[in-house]
């Protein structure tokens, strides 16, 4: 007689089983940890849920304030455009480097790929919002300190995934044209890049959203931007208006969305 | 340099191991000029590992190859080699979502510098050289085209393009006719006659039909458990030594 545990094909579990407790210790642990008495919202916490949520039927059209969205809507957008472009520009550099497919020699691959991917591993770990603090420090509450602060980790993120990318590409196209004679280069430019296109447009526009939602966030700390408005209207307890605003900001990252979904549509065909 | 005097194949006892399991062993044959020459075995006898020793992709283990009378160890890829073999092979192996002119001008790379290489993606250099070969391919009209709108047979048609383009002595195909019917095999086996005899050019192509054989070449080397099992001209071939050839052991 079979058992039922013999039905089972055991080999698909070997290895992972101690990842799979671990997490549920690790679940179980964490659930302990967390002092749950503060979760009850605390006095008139119930009715604020109720005039947050309420604002959304009092949004805020007027003309004047219409302006001022519209004006931070704009400024968000210049930001993180910029921010894009510039880590897009460390993102294409640092991934061929962190690649380590335009170095000929075994010693040059091993130096690109350890050395570039711990430099870029180190650049990613810092958040936004720190680097926004360092270079605000630095060059004050500046525009120019946001985009700086958001190109900088977006930029190594780009790198590291565009690296895996030139990576992963099929290995007989490459060979066919190795045996053409051509090089590393040339190789990258002909094949490597042409065949990793379509997957990294689609991730620069996923950056992009992203950027967007960051910088977003980053005017909170005081840069102008759809952010800042967002603060000053929560101050003033003005949900309407914030309402208003959040309503723009998902409008423009479903714009971003769309505008990539059409490019690659476009390299589809 | 690789000299032009020497003849195209010159192996000696070649021997080669994947992971502690030999593949071929004791290879030994010549090959001359212009010799067309078709390569027959049953699946897993190490045919696709000799045509990777012979278009310089691996190393013998033991024993060497001589191309045009350069030993293969001492070849690096680039232009030299590339001017000498060309390979295609049973997936066409063509930069899928680049257009078709493209894919056939890097049969150039090995002889543009890099600056040509990159300007080329702009403003194309030496269409004259694609156009003509894509005509010939009966592919008029279709070299603005990404190579994934086309159709298997039109790729392949594109690979062979490609290879007139880098214009190599001796042209490799692995199993160039795989996965096609009769008639289309026979189309692709004359079109990439016509780009050998035109050019007095050697071949060396594996495939598995006996008719096939007979018509587009003059050799047939049979490979068995990674040795030669014979070594015969075409027209001494019969279905009785394919047969044999082919037969599964069930020991």
């Amino acid at each position: 007689m079979i058992r039922i545990w013999q039905r089972f094909d055991v080999s698909l579990l070997k290895g992972k089983s101690a990842t799979i407790l671990i997490l549920m210790v690790m679940f179980f642990v964490c659930l302990i940890s967390v002092d749950w008495s503060e979760l009850s919202p605390h006095g008139g916490g119930r009715s604020s849920i109720w005039t947050i949520l309420s604002g959304f039927t009092t949004l805020d059209l007027s003309r004047e304030f219409m302006l001022i969205a519209l004006e931070s809507t704009w400024i968000t957008v210049t930001y993180s455009f910029c921010a894009i472009s510039i880590a897009l520009v460390i993102g294409i550099i640092g991934g061929l480097l962190a690649s380590g497919t335009i170095f000929e020699s075994w010693l040059g691959k091993l130096a690109g790929v350890v050395g570039f991917r711990v430099v870029l591993a180190l650049i990613r770990s810092i958040h936004e919002l720190i680097w926004a603090w360092f270079i605000a420090i630095v060059l004050g509450f500046t525009p120019i300190s946001g985009v700086i602060a958001l190109a900088i980790p977006y930029g190594a993120i780009i790198a590291r995934v565009f690296a895996d990318f030139l990576n992963d590409v099929p290995e007989a196209p490459l060979r066919s044209l190795r045996s053409s004679g051509a090089g590393p280069i040339k190789i990258l430019i002909y094949g490597r890049i042409p065949l990793a296109s379509r997957d990294m447009v689609s991730y620069g526009f996923y950056r992009f959203e992203c950027c967007v939602r960051s910088a977003a966030v980053l005017s909170f700390i005081g840069l102008p931007g759809i952010g800042y408005q967002i603060a000053v209207s929560l101050e003033d307890l003005n949900f309407g208006q914030v309402w208003t605003l959040l309503l723009f900001l998902v409008g423009l990252v479903v714009s971003v969305d769309y505008w990539g979904s059409r490019v690659r549509r476009n390299m589809m065909e | 340099m690789i000299k032009e005097l020497d003849s195209p194949f010159r192996l000696v006892g070649v021997n080669r191991k994947v992971k502690d399991v030999s593949i071929l062993s004791g290879m030994t044959f010549d090959v001359s000029a212009g010799e067309r020459i078709a390569v027959l075995g049953p699946s897993g006898a190490g045919k696709t590992t000799l045509l990777r020793l012979l278009s310089v992709q691996i190393l013998p283990d033991t024993g060497f190859i001589e191309l045009f009378g350069s030993d293969t160890s001492y070849l690096r890829p680039g232009r030299d080699l590339s001017r000498a073999v060309g390979i295609i092979s049973q997936q066409f192996d063509l930069v899928s979502n680049m257009s078709v002119i493209h894919n056939v001008l890097a049969g150039r790379l090995g002889e543009w510098s890099l600056f040509k290489s990159l300007y080329s993606l702009v403003s194309i250099r030496d269409p004259e050289v694609a156009l003509n070969a894509l005509n010939v391919m009966g592919l008029m009209g279709k070299e603005g085209l990404r190579v994934s709108q086309l159709s298997g047979g039109e790729q392949q048609r594109v690979a062979i393009a490609r290879l007139m383009v880098q214009d190599p002595r001796i042209i490799i195909a692995d199993e160039p006719v795989a996965s096609l019917d009769p008639e289309r095999s026979n189309e692709i086996m004359s079109l990439i006659e016509g780009v050998v005899v035109d050019r007095k050019k050697t071949l060396i192509a594996t495939l598995h039909s006996l008719k096939l054989a007979h018509r587009y070449f003059d050799r047939a080397i049979g490979i068995r458990k990674g040795k030669i099992y014979f070594d015969v001209p075409t027209s001494s071939l019969t279905e009785r030594i394919l047969n044999e050839l082919y037969r599964i052991d069930h020991d």
